[in-house]
């Protein structure tokens, strides 16, 4: 290698670092400023350790405000959502990939044609709908149209697409069911995609924010994003910060936690996300 | 039709079921809605064309539509540049390149209200930003300032996603055209506008448009940052504004359907660029 290309490639790495340390610092901050003393978060010059530690903050979004309700909230969602779309995108894939009858392409069709369509369009007959229904400040209102995603079909009928006929023709002729196939042969074969799709519909719940507002502003049904919001708005002096710093590092640990543990999962469900794997 | 074929049909019915009931029928009532003076408390009354004529004409709507122009070409642009010359980097094996990938990615792991409420501090005047930069903005109560405090946020949030995208682009372009390239003496640029770009062309197709679908969907920064002060007011607040707090649901509708066409246009257009990809 020459001489030049050398120090090409140490700019280069030098650049990369610098630039995701710049990124990281934001977080970082977050995380410090939370544990400052009320006094020193917003100090000029900035410091970057505090005098003193106070742990205490970390509780405060806990003792003054009903932070762990919307966290538990937002968990019990979550975790809901989740395990409703994993089951009723792996039946339709599997209904969608395996099985031949009348208006099957045309229902796959349909499906795909939402991708495209975001809840932003149609929220408003959404929400009247859900008026109608009473499920306003409910849980149901906040769960079931949620309960099914168009990419969760497509990504879990192509992935089950690629197992061979043949296998689930010999599990029948040894007198499987439906049923008994997809828990035996099906369910195995795409356990990758699966916890894919339970990462990254997770992951888009914990975010949501628009609709959760909509539906379930209360203060008993609020989830995360909406209660975060909702604590800022009452906490705009400086001697709530450290206190709302907290509250949203710990917001963010769940998913950053999931992240860090499952990284490649996540990747692959965001490349999937646009059709890239 | 075999009995078996019957059973496997049933199964896609949960979620047809659900898709049917919360996107289908919400889909095609919104085109219906769109032709009325509506609430949800009082009767509808029908006014034909008259949601999209008043649209047409009010500045507040206008000034919406222009935020959320300048925030989606604000934010994404930068952000795919950013993206695509970080994959470049980032692609190879390097020393650590592992986690300097995971700084990159860790924004995209966080909620988007989470990450607001803490830019709030870093863009506070005596926060991170002016503080390092040595600069003395007032960036969110400021008209000048405040659009571009929410495209910093969101290009440093945003980057990382798309830079996920074409990392997993590149990583399945062929080696060996890297290769040859590099035997052939081309230069790095050279490289890099003639075979990797048009190569990337589908990824960067489909980075393009999930950036103007998502520049157009922004809500949680500009409620938390800015509620809509300072021209921010995006699309999708001034439908929340005028759904919920006005109680104009009816043109609230209108704006859905007008946003419907352009994001159908936006799909479109990117049909289009993949066919030519194909030929």
């Amino acid at each position: 290698m020459t001489a030049l290309a050398r120090t090409g490639r140490v700019l280069r790495w030098a650049a990369v670092t610098a630039g995701g340390l710049a990124f990281a610092a934001v977080l970082a901050y977050a995380a410090v400023s939370a544990v400052k003393p009320a006094g020193e978060v917003l100090a000029v010059p900035l410091s970057w350790l505090p005098s003193s530690v106070e742990w205490h903050n970390i509780v405060l979004p806990f003792t003054e405000t009903p932070f762990a309700r919307y966290f538990g909230n937002s968990v019990f969602v979550g975790v809901t959502v989740t395990l409703l779309n994993v089951v009723t995108c792996t039946l339709a894939g599997y209904s969608f990939s395996k099985f031949s009858y009348p208006g099957r392409n045309v229902a796959f069709v349909v499906v795909l044609a939402t991708l495209m369509v975001p809840l932003e369009v149609i929220y408003v007959p959404l929400y009247a709908l859900i008026y109608d229904l009473g499920w306003v400040n409910s849980f149901a209102g906040l769960i079931v149209p949620a309960g099914t995603s168009a990419f969760g079909i497509f990504l879990m009928r192509q992935s089950i697409d690629t197992i061979p006929d043949e296998l689930l023709e010999a599990a029948r002729i040894d007198g499987a069911g439906v049923l008994r196939s997809l828990a035996r042969i099906v369910v195995p074969l795409v356990r990758g995609p699966m916890a894919a799709l339970a990462l990254f519909i997770f992951m888009m719940n914990w975010d949501s924010h628009l609709w959760p507002l909509l539906v379930a502003g209360d203060d008993d049904h609020r989830t995360l994003p909406v209660g975060l919001a909702a604590m800022q708005a009452n906490n705009l002096g400086a001697s709530g910060v450290p206190m709302m710093m907290a509250a949203a590092v710990l917001a963010m640990l769940p998913t950053v936690l999931l992240f860090l543990s499952l990284q490649r999962r996540f990747v692959e469900g965001v490349a999937m996300s646009a059709g890239l794997r | 039709m075999s009995r078996r074929d019957l059973v496997g049909a049933t199964l896609s019915f949960p979620a047809l079921a659900l898709f049917a009931l919360f996107a289908i029928y919400p889909g095609l009532r919104v085109f219906y809605l769109s032709l009325f003076d509506y609430s949800l408390t009082s009767p509808a009354t029908f006014v034909g064309l008259e949601n999209f004529r008043f649209l047409a004409t009010d500045p507040r709507f206008h000034e919406a539509l222009l935020n959320s122009l300048f925030y989606t070409v604000g934010t994404y642009l930068p952000a795919l540049v950013l993206a695509l010359m970080l994959a470049m980097a980032l692609h190879r094996r390097m020393a650590g390149g592992g986690w300097i990938r995971l700084l990159y990615f860790l924004p995209v792991a966080t909620s988007w209200v989470a990450i607001s409420v803490v830019w709030r501090l870093v863009l506070h005047p005596h926060g991170l930003l002016n503080q390092t930069l040595g600069l003395d903005v007032t960036w969110l109560t400021s008209s000048a300032a405040a659009p571009w405090a929410l495209v910093i946020m969101s290009v440093w949030k945003e980057t990382g996603f798309f830079l996920i995208l074409f990392l997993a682009g590149l990583s399945r372009l062929p080696r060996e055209v890297f290769e040859a390239a590099q035997v052939d003496g081309a230069g790095a640029w050279r490289r890099f506008w003639h075979i990797t770009f048009p190569l990337l062309k589908p990824v960067t197709a489909i980075c393009s448009v999930m950036a103007i679908i998502r520049g157009l969907q922004a809500f949680s920064p500009q409620v938390v940052l800015t509620d809509g002060g300072f021209g921010t007011e995006v699309v999708n607040l001034f439908v929340y504004k005028t759904a919920f707090e006005n109680a104009r649901m009816g043109r609230a509708s209108a704006v859905a359907v007008f946003m419907f066409f352009v994001l159908i246009c936006v799909t479109l257009a990117q049909l289009r660029l993949f066919r030519r990809e194909d030929a």
